[in-house]
């Protein structure tokens, strides 16, 4: 994080030629003016520059959770922050996750009768798994109201809402039941 | 709770609950969609292209300066409607083809409304395309060059309003085609009045009942969560192209007639698209040309790609309709009538399928009983957003003012309407009443409660509760499909049983590859192929794929499996004429089942077929298929949506707590997907009923919410409890005989909310959305 001057003080901070972070679990140094800007949105330095491209910009304003990423285990929008923000902090897209990740098994296997699968296009689905991965982390047996409080930035338009809450389920069912 | 559907027949794999086969691939984001590849990553030398927007509901471009902007670095291409490469381009249209088969310019299916010019002066709604279209470094730099550019405009006086651009005087919109703004007859969508069948006039005189009534349906948008994307790169004289459009034999095609360019010159490549809802109904779209026309200026890729202000380019067709029914008091129907009157916006695009085909098709597999029948429409240019296709494309507008009128008659007949419903409605080649429309009639008014709930739930304070329902037919039987030509697939089988298929669709979301793959391997039961045996192939390419079947009329679940079967049958043929000489036999001598190859007489003698194929020279046996859909004239299956809604009269708030969605596919084909797509419908049909709508300023046609803040798309919040129920009464042609649901699904949605309204608060609203505001105006209290 950069260091805020103290006040009364008159000393210019540092100026910065680096922004630091860790992206799925490996450091990356990002020089500004080269690889990011200050007007660089997270999304796009992730995607663009990084190339993590599973990582999904729909609205780019903050409505629809596509871009959703883990900044160090909380879910946040990557469109609405700025890449130099992340100076500092962790952040897992993802292709962070394992494939056999608790959360992506229940979305990819959802198809219990009665409520459809938990994806359709896929392209609202990494801004929903990791957005249910830090509920899951956060609170490991959540009720299906708690679930729908916590999904309902996200928007699927192809409308598999009742999926999704019956993989959230599944997934917390399995995460508590090894933890156990 | 809901009751799994079971299949009337017994089938290894379709028909089945079970994940998607890209359900992992999607999970772990590792399913690429053209904003993926379109990258710098991958394209380090990539430029973006932004085009500047209208700023005015109607305007002429008089000149541009583009010193400023040819002078900021990083701009690498500008293009104008007065350079030579735009200038020459034909007048075009974003409604070539009703989206499912490819055609040439001068097939094209509106060829009256040719309205639209490649980059033009002339600019007809706030946003439209005009004049300019900049490649930069940057997506930054492409934006801040269009800001450079002064635009001499010529300000020219709009209209919004249907009614009033029809009116003597109004501006017009395109007066080389229309002199009233009134989209002239053409030979696809008919006269104004489409559909004349016995006399209604008389009819309605000698009914001893008459009801009218009117619905507003609204433009509502699509809202697919990725945005139109294309890149367009030139090898030499070959033109590669990236996008996300779901039909790329067809794109192929635009560009080709477009730009002039054979066929061979051109390569079209589509994988996985971030949902369709008919938003891609306009593929043919002028960006991809001057796209491509910018990537040939200036030498590298280039990279366009909608904001999701920008992506709001075309609606649903808003639809303002009359509709009157007479009948005998018995409750037999003797006269319908319906007239439409459609907002066009600024350019025709597939206004007269919503208003005019779509109807037509309706007319004639549900009021074949009824002798009086009148259609008519009008589709009406002005200067808003163009109104094109979306789910339910024409359909849905209809279906809001037939419901209203059945329950207006059933009420003043004092019927039930789901009897009066069942006794008049059905295609010609039957009698009534027809049996797949009483089946998903009686089964929802068994789930929602009909007889206990209906005229009989109590207030509770300022709540009032009520139910409605809204029924239609299908649309996707495989004789409605004929217009596509001939559907491709191949199989490949390799020497070790596995197997290579090439279906080859654009999957949208809808879950068709799963379906195909569930064809295949049941379709390949006598191999005893399982689907973790079958490799479909996700990307379109059309350098290397057959002809992709088109990915909408929600009909490519079934319409590749159906083809699937021959395939499979001559693929048997193969596989025996190679086993024969390996086993010394006669091929007619052999038989296979369940990968058991043997001869006939002796059953018990025979071998496994990998064993018989892991010989020799180890090529796989290849078929290919290409052959129409079945033409067989089979009906259609019927479709019903009930609600429960609980409305409350002191804050005008309608909550809907309950929908029953109903479909008879004729055999579903894959039921997880089939209920992913009655449950997800349901989005936008809650959407389109209680909260989406695009609103405009009056005084300058700028529209006010192309954001999905303010353009509100139900989340997992709002949604109400949903029971999918899929039914198998009717039957179509073909080894499956099924037809596609995922466009209907939401087509009844609004009109059994506002039934259900009225049988809450015991008044009728004829417009959706059903805002606070409309149900208080309606009760009386503001």
């Amino acid at each position: 994080m950069a260091r805020k001057p103290r006040r009364g003080r008159t000393a210019v901070p540092t100026p910065r030629t680096a922004v630091r972070l860790r992206v799925n679990g490996a450091w990356r140094e990002l020089v500004l003016g080269r690889d990011v800007e200050p007007s660089m949105t997270l999304a796009y330095l992730l995607k663009e520059r990084l190339g993590l491209t599973g990582l999904k910009v729909s609205c780019d304003e903050g409505a629809c959770g596509a871009c959703t990423v883990l900044l160090d285990g909380r879910a946040v929008l990557s469109c609405m922050m700025l890449a130099v923000e992340a100076d500092g902090h962790e952040v897992v897209t993802i292709e962070g996750l394992p494939p056999d990740d608790p959360v992506v098994e229940a979305f990819a296997r959802q198809c219990e009768p009665g409520h459809g699968t938990a994806l359709q296009c896929g392209y609202c689905t990494p801004g929903f798994v990791l957005t249910a991965r830090a509920l899951l982390d956060d609170n490991p047996r959540p009720t299906v109201a708690e679930i729908k409080e916590a999904l309902s930035g996200n928007l699927c338009r192809c409308g598999c809402y009742s999926g999704i809450v019956q993989a959230v389920v599944h997934a917390s069912e399995r995460i508590e039941g090894g933890a156990r | 709770m809901t009751t799994p559907f079971k299949p009337r027949r017994a089938r290894r794999f379709i028909g089945g609950y079970r994940p998607r086969i890209d359900g992992l691939e999607k999970a772990t984001g590792r399913a690429l969609y053209a904003d993926d590849v379109a990258t710098k990553h991958r394209f380090p030398d990539m430029l973006y292209a932004k085009v500047l927007r209208s700023p005015h509901a109607h305007a002429r471009i008089r000149g541009l300066d583009l010193s400023a902007a040819e002078a900021l670095p990083g701009v690498k291409g500008i293009l104008t409607y007065e350079d030579p490469e735009v200038a020459r381009l034909r007048p075009t249209s974003a409604g070539w083809t009703d989206g499912v088969d490819t055609v040439s310019y001068d097939r094209m299916m509106w060829k009256r409304y040719c309205d639209r010019r490649v980059l033009s002066d002339h600019v007809c709604w706030v946003g439209d395309e005009a004049g300019v279209v900049v490649a930069a470094e940057s997506e930054a730099i492409a934006e801040e060059a269009l800001r450079l550019i002064t635009v001499d405009w010529e300000v020219l006086p709009f209209v919004l309003d249907p009614f009033e651009a029809m009116r003597p005087g109004a501006p017009l919109v395109h007066p080389e085609i229309s002199a009233d703004n009134i989209l002239p007859a053409d030979p696809v969508g008919g006269a104004d009045v489409f559909l004349d069948k016995g006399d209604v006039d008389r009819a309605f005189r000698d009914a001893d009942v008459v009801v009218e009534g009117t619905s507003v349906y609204h433009n509502a948008n699509q809202g697919t969560l990725e945005n139109w994307c294309c890149l367009a790169k030139w090898d030499d004289d070959v033109l590669s192209v990236w996008s996300n459009s779901y039909e790329a034999d067809q794109t192929r095609m635009h560009i080709s007639q477009m730009l002039e360019l054979p066929l061979h010159r051109v390569r079209v490549i589509c994988n996985y698209v971030g949902g369709q809802f008919g938003r891609n109904d306009t593929g043919d779209q002028p960006f991809f040309l001057f796209t491509a026309l910018l990537a040939k200026r200036t030498g590298r890729p280039v990279k366009f790609k909608h904001t999701r202000r920008e992506a709001f380019h075309d609606s649903r067709q808003p639809a303002i309709y009359t509709g009157k029914l007479g009948a005998r008091s018995d409750g037999t129907i003797t006269a319908a009538y319906f007239k439409a009157i459609g907002n066009t916006g600024a350019y025709a695009d597939h206004s007269m399928f919503a208003l005019k085909f779509a109807p037509a098709e309706v007319a004639e597999v549900c009021f074949a009983h009824i002798p009086n029948v009148k259609l008519e429409a009008y589709g009406v240019y002005t200067n808003k957003l163009p109104a094109c296709m979306m789910r339910g494309v024409g359909n849905s507008q209809l279906n809001l003012v037939l419901g209203h009128v059945v329950d207006l008659l059933a009420d003043r007949l004092e019927m039930d309407p789901i009897d009066l419903a069942v006794k008049n409605f059905g295609h010609e080649w039957e009698t009534l009443p027809d049996e797949s429309l009483a089946a998903v009639l009686h089964e929802g008014a068994r789930r929602i409660g009909w007889n206990e709930k209906r005229r009989k739930m109590a207030p509770e304070g300022a709540l009032r509760r009520g139910v409605g329902f809204s029924f239609h037919p299908g649309w996707h039987a495989e004789w409605q499909e004929l217009r596509r030509g001939q559907i491709q697939v191949a199989m490949r089988l390799n020497p070790d049983g596995t197997v290579a298929l090439e279906a080859p669709t654009v999957e949208t979301g809808p879950g068709s590859n799963t379906c195909n793959v569930l064809g295949c391997a049941e379709a390949l039961g006598y191999l005893g192929i399982r689907p973790e045996d079958v490799k479909w192939i996700s990307t379109v390419d059309t350098d290397k794929s057959l002809k992709d079947t088109v990915q909408t009329d929600s009909a490519v679940s079934f319409l590749q499996s159906e083809v699937m079967a021959d395939a499979a049958r001559e693929l048997k043929q193969k596989v025996l004429a190679v086993a024969a000489p390996r086993l010394g036999v006669e091929p007619d001598d052999l038989d296979i089942i369940d990968g058991h190859i043997f001869p006939k007489d002796s059953p018990d003698q025979g071998v496994d077929f990998r064993e018989v194929l892991w010989q020799g020279d180890l090529v796989p046996i290849a078929v290919l298929v290409s052959r129409k859909p079945a033409a067989e004239r089979t009906g259609v299956p019927y479709l019903a949506t009930f609600a429960e809604v609980e409305v409350d009269t002191s804050t005008g708030q309608v909550r809907v707590t309950k929908l029953v969605v109903l479909n008879d596919c004729g055999t579903v084909m894959y039921a997880s997907g089939a209920e992913a797509q009655q449950i997800g419908g349901q989005c936008a049909g809650i959407g389109e009923s209680l909260t989406e709508e695009i609103v405009y300023d009056a005084a300058t046609g700028v529209p006010l919410n192309f954001n999905w803040i303010d353009y509100k798309i139900p989340t997992m919040a709002d949604m109400p409890d949903i029971e999918p129920v899929l039914l198998e009464v009717w039957r179509g042609a073909g080894e499956y005989g099924a037809c596609g649901i995922g466009e209907s699904v939401l087509t009844c949605t609004p009109r059994a909310i506002l039934n259900a309204v009225h049988d809450a608060i015991g008044v009728r609203i004829d417009e959706i959305p059903v805002t606070p505001e409309k149900v208080l105006r309606a009760l009386g209290e503001i």
